[in-house]
């Protein structure tokens, strides 16, 4: 049958996937220089500024709380629901923080790369 | 027996569901970019189930409650741990490291710093940290299955072994992302769902049976629920708080014991093949080591050794997150830097509810199962659990469903470890054909599989602990400063890599010595990452900067690539190693016929 092409059929996810260029060859090909250099590289500085503070706060919570619990041994005495202050502090307290700290860093690093 | 009928059908169903999820989706699999990166298709959200799925150990299934029952509040420093780790990993690795287009580790290394000799390193260092990893999972799959039938120890491990290495035949990563995202849902009902079930059957009795019990917050040791026999398997130190009476057969204190002994304050010797009797009501001895009275259990660590070791743990976890082999892996499967950045997040947020779980029942079994105190063996306390809460057929389903969401946390992880192990393996030892694939992944299995049995056990989340620290020392300097430090060179990667792996591992040696002959060695021994990550930094750095002349030529454009936005379209997917020949490849699609 002339003129009839075998095409694969695939999801339109997979044939975006497979359009996007790959190396065969070595891999360090690309060049990149003039105003897409330069904007990569403030976005560089601005990604490494934006992690600052929120590495800051976790490290701020995580070192903090041993340090706190040094100080104030009453904590293991205040019961919330029966439960100790210092228990709830440790086992649930961490994890919603940790998960608004992570929320509040993805969307400043998209809306960094966003607007640059 | 019914019990220990429901518990293996549980294990044996969850066995079954791997092996067909993983036939369905690897039908499709056929080429290397399926084997490997699973075409690079696969979305945020599903990858965050199988990143988490994968992540999931025994450890965390059942070691986290095991180590709550013993430890108290310091164990709850380790889920916290297992958590941020994923934010260090979102702030500083996910989308340069996905960007940067290399699969593996040994590949980031190469590709950032162009050196053949630093790739081999990493390959080895990817290897230990794999297998240091299984051996644990395999030791408890072994514990698990002797709980249910009457096997010796190796027989679950090499169970667990076989259907590993046979899903990974099949359809490498391909089918392994969608067995993981299965396996964190089922890990997450199998344990959400008996804690319900136990946490009201803890309400409804009135809090606790017949009144017996010590509660949590007295300064009194745990006390036995029922009347209890005690087999010693393995020569134990116990502390006694208050006075007990107990029945003793075998040898305590160095003495031949038969019938009645008294114990007074202090602590007692119990060596092994010894039956302890304990009657109703009498307080628990507690292994040496571990707080040995309810209060001090509840109260965070306060003196500062505790605090030393604490935070130790703490970095151990918090960096070493980043540099798993099987975790980073899976990144790599995300369309781009911005779907693996918002991975970690659901990540994240995936593992905050898992853990919620596992601590609960840590708290309900030092009630219900306190005789695991005097064995140690607290690794054990998810599967013990529900017999002792709700006897009869509930204890038995429940234990069904725990024991079930035990294998799967046995297979996902080891699984997951396997597939990254052997692609290392394949590709940067042997030549990378699909024979030497599937070799590497017989090997991959096989060595942690002899060790698993060749090496006493101790409680998982401290060889874990290990792991991490290893993972810690080893390639977190050459990820964080890879990605953002300009100067970094190969020799000063590469000697980093030594200095921070090798006291790891020494101290690994020594803590293991230390384990055999008397415990002399201090804690920071067993958990070495306060000293051992800053000397692996400070080695980096310092080697770096005497060693400028090997900054590698094109280290901006590799750089502006990491950290280039998506839709700049600098990012070059390497190609992965393309296994076996042409004809190999079509022989495997099977008569299909697939454009790669």
């Amino acid at each position: 049958m002339p003129g009839h092409k075998r095409i694969a059929v695939m999801s339109p996810q997979t044939r975006l996937a497979h359009s996007r260029r790959r190396a065969r060859g070595r891999w360090r090909v690309p060049k990149l220089d003039g105003p897409g250099a330069d904007r990569a590289l403030v976005l560089h500085r601005r990604q490494l500024r934006l992690a600052v503070a929120p590495l800051a706060l976790l490290f701020a919570g995580i070192l903090g709380l041993p340090l706190v619990f040094a100080l104030f041994p009453g904590l293991d005495d205040i019961r919330l629901l029966g439960i100790p202050v210092s228990w709830l502090a440790l086992a649930v307290l961490p994890y919603p923080a940790l998960a608004l700290l992570a929320g509040w860093q993805l969307r400043r690093a998209e809306k960094a790369e966003d607007t640059e | 027996m019914s019990a220990k009928i429901w518990a293996l059908s549980g294990a044996f169903a969850v066995i079954i569901a791997t092996f067909y999820i993983g036939w369905r989706s690897s039908r499709t699999a056929s080429t290397a970019q399926d084997f490997l990166v699973a075409r690079r298709t696969v979305r945020s959200r599903r990858n965050a189930a199988a990143v988490s799925g994968e992540y999931l150990s025994a450890a965390s299934f059942l070691g986290v409650a095991g180590l709550v029952l013993k430890d108290g509040a310091d164990a709850l420093w380790y889920p916290i741990g297992f958590t941020a780790g994923y934010l260090a990993l979102m702030l500083f690795v996910a989308a340069p490291l996905r960007r940067s287009g290399a699969y593996t580790l040994p590949d980031f290394c190469e590709a950032r710093l162009g050196s053949r000799a630093l790739r081999g390193l990493a390959a080895v260092f990817v290897v230990f940290i794999g297998i240091l990893y299984v051996v644990p999972q395999l030791q408890l799959a072994g514990q698990a299955l002797a709980n249910i039938l009457p096997v010796p120890t190796w027989v679950g491990a090499t169970v667990v072994t076989v259907v590993v290495i046979v899903n990974v035949f099949g359809g490498g990563m391909r089918a392994i992302t969608v067995v993981q995202a299965f396996q964190y849902w089922l890990k997450l009902f199998a344990i959400a769902a008996p804690t319900f079930v136990m946490c009201l059957l803890f309400i409804g009795n009135g809090g606790l049976r017949d009144g017996q019990a010590t509660t949590l917050t007295e300064a009194l040791p745990p006390t036995f629920t029922q009347n209890t026999e005690i087999d010693v398997r393995t020569p134990v130190l116990l502390r006694v708080e208050d006075p007990v009476w107990l029945a003793a057969r075998g040898e305590t204190d160095g003495e031949p014991a038969m019938g009645t002994v008294y114990w007074g304050p202090g602590t007692h010797e119990v060596a092994a093949g010894t039956t302890l009797h304990f009657s109703k009501g009498s307080s628990v001895p507690v292994v040496a080591g571990a707080p040995a009275d309810n209060e001090s259990w509840l109260a965070p660590a306060s003196n500062g050794g505790d605090l030393f070791s604490t935070y130790s743990l703490i970095l151990a976890l918090f960096l070493g997150t980043m540099g798993l082999p099987h975790v980073l892996v899976r990144f790599y499967t995300n369309p781009d830097g911005r779907a693996a950045r918002r991975t970690t997040l659901h990540v994240l947020l995936l593992l905050s509810l898992f853990y919620l779980f596992p601590i609960m029942l840590g708290a309900l079994s030092r009630l219900y199962v306190p005789e695991l105190l005097v064995t140690g063996q607290t690794d054990a306390a998810v599967l013990n659990l529900p017999h002792s809460i709700a006897p009869g057929i509930l204890g038995d389903i429940l234990g069904a469903v725990l024991t079930a969401g035990a294998f799967a946390a046995f297979l996902s992880t080891s699984s997951g470890l396997v597939v990254s192990v052997s692609g290392v393996l394949s590709t940067d030892v042997l030549r990378g054909r699909v024979r030497d694939f599937r070799f590497a992944t017989a090997v991959a299995g096989g060595v942690p599989l002899a060790l698993a049995i060749a090496v006493r056990q101790t409680d998982i989340s401290l060889t874990v602990g290990m792991s991490f620290a290893l993972a810690a020392s080893t390639f977190c300097p050459i990820l964080l400063l890879g990605v953002w430090w300009r100067k970094l060179t190969w020799v000063g990667a590469a000697a980093g890599m030594i200095v921070g792996g090798g006291l790891v591992l020494a101290s690994l040696v020594i803590n293991t010595i230390s384990n055999l002959t008397g415990g002399w060695a201090p804690s920071v021994f067993s958990q070495p990452a306060i000293i051992t990550v800053p000397a692996a930094f400070l080695t980096v750095i310092l080697v770096s900067k005497a060693t400028p002349a090997k900054i590698p030529a094109d280290v901006a454009q590799i750089r502006l690539r990491m950290h280039a936005p998506d839709n700049l379209g600098l990012t070059r997917d390497r190609a992965v190693a393309s296994f076996g020949t042409a004809e190999e490849r079509s022989r495997l699609a099977d008569g299909r016929h697939r454009k790669e």
